[in-house]
């Protein structure tokens, strides 16, 4: 008998607007100390169906419709709340995405560290503390006595998750449910933390569910895959033979869409001329720390500066892709920023196309906004929700004097054929298209003044990856196109190679390596190249 | 802590200065004096009264003389009341003005909390509706008007209660202190609604949840602190204007309180006494606000330290 | 330049009308039905102080003084008071009196606190600093008092009380439009308008102002009843509106001395106010719910 048996779960939401089935008949089993991987899109209602066993979908809305979840022979969805509670944090365990604000930030890490002791087991304080620094140990954090009287803010993000692990396994359960444990971090603590889950799994013997929406993750932690789309199971079975050999469209689809081998385009149309369109060099940005009392000394107050970019210099070539890579807080995006005037420069030359444009003021930068545009990450924060499609592309085209109230209705079509969007939501506004349609919006807004450099800053990052993989090939269009020459920022190394001619690499405010985007793969030079590669998490047993 | 205590009441001068040098101003730049009332007095009389007061110096000696006093915490001598200080008065009406704004507070945090939890804890629902109407009445009734109903039907209809005074007739004070507290209690209620909704929806409650803790510990342990900082922020000015707002109830209960001392020092112009009650509200605000401050950061370990913020 | 409403040109024939935020959150206000309510008896009562020169029973110094406080009747449905003046006739005009100090010193506040948030807010650094802790200064002046103190020395003035109201309640609307104007300054739409190269003045017309217009809404319409809240009260205490003019303070006011006697020329000024507060406060509370963004998402 497995450790845990769903079978037919069904799950709806009941809003204003009618019934929404997040969960439709789904059906799985963990064995236990195995581990099986749910991978899916969002809206997929692979973290509803996790979250309903353990009756943490508000209801209403939510209700279960149907269905039963076996643990250990017992009916989750049936039980008494109070049994659940009992089960939860005791038996069954959850780890979830951002740990950023899943810690309440009011209690030091320890007290809610303890919690399912004193709750579950009656243990004693002082017994709980022992037992709680030690699994500190464990999870690697270092110094966890003084770590215990820590509150959550004073942690990093991967040392929060860590903790956040080691709040799952105190108790000792026997599933622990992992929702995106590592979406919210970076690629190389995303490593660090999978192997950390993988070793005290083994160690431990605890069965796993590991959501997720990263193929690639799921490969190489499953051992058993559960594909679902809209509600419903596509298909599962063992992670080799799936991934290897999917029997279902959409799971095809999926593994099609991970940006994957270098970019297919050769980089023939890169003219290398003695001028290149964008050519920084030396560039700072230095950033006041706001955060300091109003007491600190002088001699502190002097270097609290946040040294967003230190001493950058780069080149890009007319018609090339440049990606720029980099984990949080490398100054990728600031440098984006700075070159298009967007962010302040401390010091340092920006030229554009034999031009200083260093400091320039916005009056003297006006003629050159037509040339350069930007794409932002965020397609929900990017568009005026107060502006229909319409008015949101038609705005750059008139200030800019590129067109008059009676061409610019046929230009704004024009515009939205050529990034895929259908003519007739032409009066609709932002909130109503989703996610991949209104980044495709704000590409047609960027491309809107026939600009022929972009900076791109990570516009695939908040996409699903079949939308992302749609989004890549629009922009590789584009660019082809219309000859354009593009910065491509992004902490995703796949997509990275995927679309870029040259890359390079940021850390901490400083270009680390910079090269032809296939050679860096092949031969990474700096030490900090190798760690963010061999952090990817690459699709297991695909045979190619 | 200490350095934010001292860094807050260093700021806190330059507000009372400007307070101070505005009210002073404006005071004297009114028509008509203390004693402009008093037809028959002979010329010489005026002449000697206004030189003890000071006021035959020029204003300017007149504000600086003034501001040296206070530095010395002294207020002057009332105009009105011969033979008295302005501080002696304060003295006289501040205890019955600060026990009634006690129980006034401790009516309103404690009604306000509960039924905001209450509402909080099931929203949309009667359990939320009922008690969120209730606050609303509360905040629409002002004082000037329940207190004269709840004099009218305890009172008078159902005689009760006692209609006035202040620790004289034992119960004499529970319907000032309801009617000065009713509109705080509904404030708090919809402030602790909205901050215990904007808590519970946080993922960490959900985390709380997930470990399997008890709703009660759920609510209590996690929840409250995050849920109540809209609250702590409202006790400050809440806490002044308490006191301030209390010569309404003051004058309908016929409480020899200090809000009563203040509207009769406008109306008479008593300019010290003017000025003492603004100096002495202003105060009043300043440390209020810091203590709710205080609360603030000791609630949330995120204020503590600034420069080693998370986020 | 008249590039403002590029409504025109040839669009599809087929191209299907959006619903815009604005009209989603009137969809959403209209199954309110406390919210439409409210609307509904400030609509009424506006007419109704609009009209009252015209449709009050009787003259509003018209005294009956054989007749006396008698209760509420056929002929007086509010009574009389001692001097035998309909009640009905008194409320309304004290509440034309009333409505009038609540709007008029709304608008001055919402003047004042929106030219104020929003310099401050965009323009940052050391003037935004300079403002707002002019504002918080402000804040820490015991203003009852001040208020009083004007009434009292300046003279019972109708355009002072608007002034003096209207001087306490601006700083929170500038708090509120600062806050919104910082916080939309950092969003994305604002940075790719200026990357689009618009000018300063048409992202603060064309984006920032139809962005933050929505808590601005919210607020005044609950700083309205704070207003005549405000208004009573200073009425009550006879410093604000004085006779023969009247306001629903002053109508309380006087019902609180003669409660014991004839409580109705207490019970129907108060409840006057009491509802139109009330019908405000739900009006308020239904807007911020129908705007607030984050109500859409389901």
């Amino acid at each position: 008998m497995a450790l845990l048996e769903v079978t037919n779960l069904k799950v709806h939401f009941h809003t204003r607007n009618g019934v929404v089935k997040a969960v439709d008949g789904v059906s799985f089993n963990v064995e236990a100390g195995q581990t099986l991987g749910i991978v899916g899109e969002s809206g997929s209602g692979k973290s509803v169906c996790c979250y309903s066993l353990l009756g943490l979908v508000p209801q209403p809305p939510g209700r279960i419709e149907a269905g039963t979840a076996l643990f250990d022979g017992e009916d989750l969805l049936r039980c008494s709340r109070r049994r659940l509670r009992q089960l939860r944090g005791n038996e069954i365990a959850v780890i979830f995405q951002d740990p950023m604000t899943c810690l309440n930030p009011y209690l030091t890490i320890g007290e809610q560290l303890i919690e399912p002791l004193l709750y579950h087991r009656k243990t004693p304080r002082k017994e709980a503390r022992q037992q709680a620094v030690a699994l500190l140990d464990e999870v690697g954090i270092r110094q966890p006595e003084r770590r215990f009287d820590s509150y959550p803010h004073e942690l990093s993000g991967g040392m929060r998750q860590r903790v956040m692990i080691a709040m799952a396994l105190i108790a000792e359960p026997r599933l622990i449910i992992c929702d995106e444990p590592t979406t919210a971090l970076d690629v190389t603590i995303q490593a660090q933390i999978l192997k950390l889950i993988k070793d005290l799994q083994h160690k431990r013997q605890v069965a796993v569910i590991f959501i997720s929406h990263d193929l690639a993750v799921v490969s190489e932690v499953a051992d058993h895959v559960l594909v679902m789309q809209n509600g419903r199971v596509v298909e599962q079975g063992e992670v080799a033979e799936l991934f290897s050999n999917p029997s279902e469209a959409y799971t095809r689809k999926l593994i099609a869409s991970i940006p994957d081998g270098a970019k297919s385009a050769a980089p023939e149309r890169r003219e290398l001329q003695p001028h290149p369109l964008v050519s920084v060099s030396h560039l700072r940005t230095w950033f006041r720390d706001h955060s300091i009392g109003l007491f600190s000394p002088a001699a502190a107050k002097a270097q609290r500066h946040i040294k967003a970019l230190d001493d950058v210099s780069l080149r890009i070539e007319r018609h090339e892709i440049l990606g720029v890579v980099g984990e949080s807080g490398s100054g990728k995006s600031t440098l984006g920023r700075a070159i298009l005037g967007l962010a302040p420069v401390t010091d340092g030359r920006i030229i554009y196309d034999g031009r200083d444009i260093t400091n320039l003021s916005a009056r003297a930068m006006k003629p050159l906004r037509r040339r350069m545009q930007m794409i932002f990450q965020d397609p929900y924060a990017s568009l005026n929700p107060r502006m229909t499609i319409f008015e949101t592309l038609a705005e750059p085209l008139l200030v800019h004097g590129l067109a008059n109230r009676r061409t610019v209705a046929a230009q704004v079509l024009a515009l939205m054929d050529d990034v895929g969007l259908v003519r007739t939501c032409i009066r609709k506004y932002p909130h109503e298209f989703s996610g991949g349609q209104r980044q495709r919006i704000a590409i047609g807004r960027a491309i809107a003044t026939r600009p022929e450099f972009i900076v791109a800053d990570e516009p695939v990052s908040a996409l699903d990856v079949t939308i992302q993989a749609q989004i890549l090939d629009l922009i590789l269009d584009l660019v082809a196109r219309h000859d354009l020459t593009m910065m491509f920022i992004s902490h995703d190394l796949g997509v990275v190679r995927y679309i870029a001619d040259r890359v390079l690499v940021l850390h901490r405010g400083q270009v680390v390596e910079e090269g032809d985007t296939g050679k860096v793969w092949a031969a990474p030079q700096a030490e900090y190249t190798r760690e963010l590669l061999q952090a990817i998490p690459r699709l297991a047993h695909v045979q190619p | 802590m200490f350095k934010f205590t001292l860094s807050r009441l260093l700021q806190a001068v330059p507000v009372l200065l400007v307070v101070i040098t505005v009210t002073f101003f404006l005071v004297r730049m009114a028509p008509g004096g203390p004693f402009s009332d008093e037809k028959a007095v002979p010329p010489e009389v005026l002449r000697a009264l206004e030189a003890q007061y000071r006021l035959d110096l020029p204003l300017i000696q007149q504000y600086f003389s003034y501001l040296g006093d206070l530095a010395r915490g002294d207020f002057g001598p009332s105009f009105r009341y011969p033979g008295r200080s302005v501080n002696e008065l304060i003295e006289a009406g501040l205890p019955a003005s600060a026990e009634l704004g006690l129980y006034a507070l401790l009516i309103a945090i404690v009604i306000g909390v509960l039924a905001g939890l209450i509402a909080a804890m099931r929203p949309n629902t009667a359990q939320d509706y009922i008690p969120m109407s209730t606050a609303m009445i509360g905040i629409c009734l002002p004082s000037f008007l329940l207190g004269p109903l709840l004099v009218l039907v305890f009172g008078i209809w159902l005689e009760w209660l006692p209609v006035s005074g202040w620790g004289n007739i034992p119960g004499d004070k529970i319907l000032p202190s309801i009617t000065m507290g009713s509109t705080y209690a509904a404030y708090i209620a919809r402030l602790s609604r909205g901050g215990m909704l904007e808590v519970l929806s946080q993922d960490y409650i959900r985390t709380a949840r997930a470990k399997g803790l008890p709703e009660r510990v759920v609510i209590v342990r996690h929840a409250l602190r995050g849920g109540l900082i809209p609250v702590v922020a409202y006790l400050g000015p809440a806490f002044a204007g308490l006191l301030s707002g209390s010569f309404v109830v003051e004058t309908i209960f016929q409480i020899p309180g200090l809000g009563r001392f203040f509207v009769q020092a406008a109306f008479n112009r008593d300019y010290t006494m003017i000025m003492g009650s603004v100096v002495f509200f202003a105060l009043l605000i300043v440390v209020f606000n810091l203590i709710s401050d205080l609360i603030a950061v000791w609630i949330d370990p995120r204020l503590r330290n600034p420069s080693r913020g998370g986020r | 330049m008249s590039t403002d409403a590029p409504h025109t040109g040839q669009l599809p024939d087929d191209a299907e009308q959006g619903t815009s935020l604005w009209a989603d959150a009137w969809a959403r206000l209209r199954k309110n039905r406390l919210a439409l309510f409210g609307l509904g008896v400030i609509i009424f009562l506006c007419v109704v102080s609009l009209l009252t020169p015209w449709i009050a029973p009787y003259g509003y110094e018209q005294q009956n003084l054989a007749l006396g406080a008698t209760p509420p009747s056929w002929q007086h449905w509010f009574g009389t008071d001692i001097f035998g003046r309909d009640l009905l006739t008194r409320v309304m005009w004290g509440g034309r009196m009333s409505l009038m100090v609540g709007f008029v010193a709304t608008g001055v506040a919402l003047v004042i606190g929106v030219l104020w948030g929003t310099v401050a807010g965009y323009a940052g650094g050391r003037v935004d600093a300079v403002m707002m802790r002019l504002v918080d200064i402000l804040y820490a002046l015991p203003f009852m008092i001040f208020i009083i103190l004007l009434m009292v020395v300046f003279g019972r003035n109708i355009i002072l009380l608007f002034l003096a109201i209207g001087a306490v309640e601006w700083l929170t609307m500038a708090r509120i439009v600062r806050g919104q104007v910082q916080s939309l300054r950092r969003q994305e739409f604002i940075e790719a308008a200026h990357s689009l190269g618009l000018s300063r003045w048409r992202i603060i017309r064309k984006h920032l102002i139809p962005n933050s217009l929505g808590p601005v809404i919210v607020y005044t319409t609950l700083t309205i009843p704070s207003v005549m809240l405000l208004e009573a009260f200073l009425s009550f205490l006879g410093l604000g509106v004085q006779p023969p003019e009247s306001s629903w303070g002053l109508l309380i006011n006087n019902g609180v001395e003669t409660m014991e006697e004839y409580p109705w020329l207490l019970i129907f000024p108060g409840l006057a106010l009491a509802i139109t507060l009330f019908s405000l406060n739900f009006l308020g509370d239904g807007l911020r719910d129908a705007l607030d963004p984050r109500s859409s998402k389901d």
